[in-house]
């Protein structure tokens, strides 16, 4: 140890240890929110993208204007990914992690393997998101509001299961690494609100020319 | 609170402190121009129905590429038919900078009007929306072949649309409905008064059969 306090430790162990408590018990509880909530904007989605597939001109309930605009994204290219609807996906996934996530809420303990399934998962979907939200902001150049619900919710969800991960040990970190671990665990909410934060900065700079025609 | 709160919810602060400093530094409409004595109909509008009186005016703001627009499109084909001649009835070319081919439709429109074809393009445009909308590259030569399909001379389509004054006149009418308070498409005033988004038949006929009544 040495004489200088390190960060982590000017608000003393207690605070880091407390946070990675903290981690431990809500992390079910996160995952089932944040999944559920993706899981209703992906089943929205879903709706809506038949109803556009019955009739083409329907005007999706999520069309508000030229920049939210959810048709405009809904019949581009990107909307099918794989070549199926991306909403599927969502509804497939997010309810698995609901489920997952209530699980652990509920007591059960899942392996060190399940988590890193689980790991998996959200790593995709945070690496998909972030490639939909470059297409939207950029190649489709329009929004869609209950992609962007996704969005957040898949954001939150790599946060708090790669902090978890990390912390409780499923995925083992270099020593040297503990006291920036601890930080991030500290500051877990400020991880995701800078993450957040950039996108929405990303957002009024894309369409700055269209926000600054509002009055 | 925790620091990591406190750190979270001073972020978001700062960015939205932030945003309000830029926006009121930099806002005003984008799109180049605002008309200094905006008008919603000039001597140069465009007139799908002319009235001798001047009891009911509609005038609708609209982008050729904008989904919203072809929405609305049946609506105002069926009012035009059924207050021909009875009411005046305007269309103002508003391109919405987000649409890859709105400019370029907008330009074939009015140089199809040169050639007194301006109904007749009008129409192709939204009949058409679904084959060139959304598309990121240009559609001018399909616009070409549109003329040649309406019997236009080409050359002469060719000149008017590659003509400054075609541009400019695309711009003075955005300008118009950029002073106007027009923030998207379409956008529809009647007697001066902006109708709520994509008003439907029903609504319309209302409202202008009581203007017809009047005195």
């Amino acid at each position: 140890m040495s004489t200088e306090p390190s960060l982590a430790e000017i608000g003393g162990r207690g605070a880091a240890a407390d946070s990675a408590r903290f981690l431990g018990r809500a992390i079910g509880v996160i995952i089932a929110l944040a999944s559920l909530v993706a899981f209703a904007a992906a089943v929205i989605l879903m709706v809506e993208k038949l109803m556009l597939i019955n009739d083409p001109g329907y005007v999706p309930s999520c069309s508000i204007n030229p920049i939210l605009s959810c048709g405009s994204i809904m019949e581009s290219d990107q909307a099918e990914a794989f070549g199926f609807p991306n909403p599927l996906l969502g509804i497939v996934g997010f309810g698995t992690l609901a489920i997952a996530g209530a699980s652990v809420a509920l007591g059960v303990k899942f392996p060190r393997r399940a988590w890193l399934a689980i790991q998996a998962a959200v790593s995709f979907a945070f690496l998909f998101v972030c490639w939909l939200i470059f297409q939207s902001l950029y190649r489709i150049e329009a929004l869609c509001p209950y992609c962007m619900v996704v969005w957040v919710a898949v954001f939150a969800l790599f946060t708090y299961v790669t902090l978890f991960n990390l912390s409780s040990g499923n995925i083992r970190t270099p020593a040297s690494l503990k006291p920036a671990l601890e930080m991030a665990v500290r500051y877990h909410g400020v991880i995701l609100t800078v993450g957040l934060l950039a996108v929405v900065l990303l957002i009024a700079e894309a369409f700055w020319d269209y926000w600054r025609t509002l009055p | 609170m925790t620091q990591n709160a406190k750190i979270s919810l001073a972020l978001v602060f700062l960015v939205i402190l932030g945003g309000i400093t830029f926006f009121s530094l930099e806002s005003g409409p984008a799109s180049s121009e605002v008309a200094e004595n905006p008008e919603l109909v000039r001597a140069d509008s465009h007139m799908l129905s002319t009235a001798e009186d001047d009891r009911v005016n509609l005038v609708e703001f609209l982008d050729f590429e904008c989904e919203a627009c072809l929405a609305q499109f049946p609506t105002m084909e069926r009012i035009r038919e059924e207050y021909a001649g009875r009411i005046n009835f305007a269309i103002r070319y508003f391109p919405l900078p987000g649409h890859s081919n709105s400019e370029n439709a907008a330009k074939a429109v009015e140089a199809a009007s040169k050639q007194g074809a301006f109904e007749e393009m009008y129409v192709k445009m939204y009949e058409t929306q679904g084959e060139w909308g959304e598309s990121q590259d240009s559609k001018a030569d399909l616009f070409v072949e549109f003329a040649r399909e309406l019997g236009l001379d080409e050359r002469q389509f060719l000149n008017d649309v590659n003509d400054p004054k075609t541009a400019e006149r695309v711009a003075k009418d955005q300008a118009d409905g950029n002073a106007l308070g027009v923030q998207g498409t379409p956008t529809i005033f009647l007697n001066g008064e902006e109708l709520p988004s994509l008003p439907s038949y029903e609504m319309l006929s209302e409202k202008i059969d009581a203007l017809l009544e009047e005195k």
